[in-house]
């Protein structure tokens, strides 16, 4: 498949999933780069997860269409599967086998198995190889689950909240490993999580899930060179309200304000320095803190 | 032996990171280069620390590294050398960036924001000098 490079590992068009009346997709776009890591945020019941199945074709979507590696996800074919990783949020494991007998047996449903890269991962995470599925702990039934899913080195690899149940030293190990895989430069992944400062580091682009649709999807450096919250002090009293275009919050109080928007331009800073007879702070907002700002409602 | 000359020449060179920070990674990565490039501590010639290397030691994504090289290269602090990698630049290429007039036009944002915060903490024209004189010596000594 990697001799056919195309544009998109994954896109969404116009796609609506209802459960019932209520539409936890609404028309939503996407298109995903080929070999960027992306980070999926959203809040709790945002949809990830029915996002992250539909792109797998396990669930179906009412509306749109959805292309994963070329082919409809819905139909995807027996060929494509082998180059797709998928770690779901609840790791999904036979209790009786055993951890090595596990890993074969799954590696027996793929063409390019790494055997060799299975062994070195589950010795660095040191997966009790003989204990039964059925006895790991959650943060080793999500390692394994993970090796499982990395071992046929898949062109696109989907991870539902991966890090969720591990330590912090299992997750910076994790994390290493997405970066590495990262670094091949032609793997795409795609995890979604509510932990930002893991996507910091790892992703090179974010998604934010919200009432159903993208609300931001680019550059995690963008994503903070555009929201900025700014800080006024005027001699005079300010209005009740900004009304400007891309204000996402403003907390006004006499002569003090506060405002967050997703549209700073240096015209904008000196109009409002001109028309309030104003001084503007710009402050940076890391990505919780616009997380927040933006689901402030 | 080419990575090891490299790993050699960037060996004092230690970039250090806050994702959790507003100021956007590869921002942060300029900011230093730029640092170490103005006072001295890295010389024309001296070649940074391969993108991998970076991001592997910072624990980042690549792309997040390879942005800040491409952006202080399309700025002239550091050069591409073919199959070398990123080389700081002569001081000259920099006031290729423009004319003087152009490049203090750049510097006009940050200064108004000394200004206002200047004026906020009552500071006297004077006092502002004094202490941009203060900065600017720094970085002469060092």
């Amino acid at each position: 498949m990697n001799a056919f490079p195309r544009e998109y590992a994954l896109e969404f068009s116009a796609v609506s999933k209802l459960y019932g009346e209520r539409a936890v997709l609404d028309r939503l776009d996407l298109a995903i780069p080929s070999g960027s890591v992306v980070g999926l945020l959203g809040k709790n019941g945002a949809g990830k997860t029915t996002l992250l199945r539909c792109a797998l074709g396990l669930a179906k979507p009412q509306h749109g269409t959805v292309t994963i590696l070329g082919e409809p996800a819905w139909t995807l074919s027996a060929s494509a599967k082998q180059y797709l990783g998928y770690v779901p949020q609840t790791p999904q494991l036979y209790p009786w086998m055993r951890v090595a007998h596990l890993l074969d047996y799954t590696g027996s449903f793929y063409r390019r198995w790494n055997g060799a890269l299975v062994r070195q991962l589950a010795a660095d995470w040191r997966l009790p190889l003989n204990q039964r599925a059925g006895t790991l702990s959650v943060g080793e039934a999500q390692k394994l689950t993970l090796v499982m899913a990395l071992g046929h080195e898949p062109d696109l690899l989907i991870l539902d909240e991966p890090v969720a149940s591990l330590d912090p030293s299992a997750r910076r190990e994790f994390l290493k490993v997405v970066l590495e895989i990262a670094a091949g430069g032609n793997r795409t992944v795609l995890f979604s999580t509510h932990i930002t400062s893991d996507l910091e580091r790892v992703a090179d682009r974010v998604a934010i899930l919200q009432n159903g649709r993208i609300s931001f999807f680019g550059e995690l450096g963008e994503l903070k060179d555009q929201i900025k919250r700014l800080r006024l002090v005027s001699v005079n009293t300010f209005p009740e309200r900004f009304d400007m275009p891309g204000i996402l919050t403003q907390r006004i109080q006499g002569k003090q304000a506060l405002v967050t928007t997703r549209l700073v331009t240096p015209e904008m800073l000196d109009r409002l320095e001109a028309d309030w007879h104003a001084t503007v702070e710009v402050e940076d907002l890391n990505l919780e803190e616009i997380f927040l700002e933006l689901h402030d409602e | 032996m080419c990575i090891d000359t490299l790993t050699h020449m960037a060996a004092d060179f230690l970039f250090q990171v806050f994702p959790n920070s507003g100021l956007p990674i590869y921002r942060q990565l300029i900011d230093q280069v730029r640092h170490h490039v103005a006072s001295g501590r890295v010389k024309p010639g001296d070649f940074l620390p391969s993108v991998r290397q970076v991001a592997l030691e910072l624990e980042v994504n690549h792309m997040t590294v390879s942005k800040a090289y491409s952006l202080l290269e399309r700025d002239g602090v550091v050069e591409l050398v073919r199959g070398q990698g990123m080389r700081v630049a002569p001081r000259t290429a920099a006031s290729e960036n423009g004319s003087i007039r152009e490049r203090q036009e750049k510097l006009m944002p940050l200064l108004r924001q000394v200004a206002a915060e200047a004026y906020q903490l009552n500071l006297s024209t004077a006092q502002v000098k004094s202490l941009i004189d203060r900065v600017l010596k720094e970085l002469d000594q060092s």
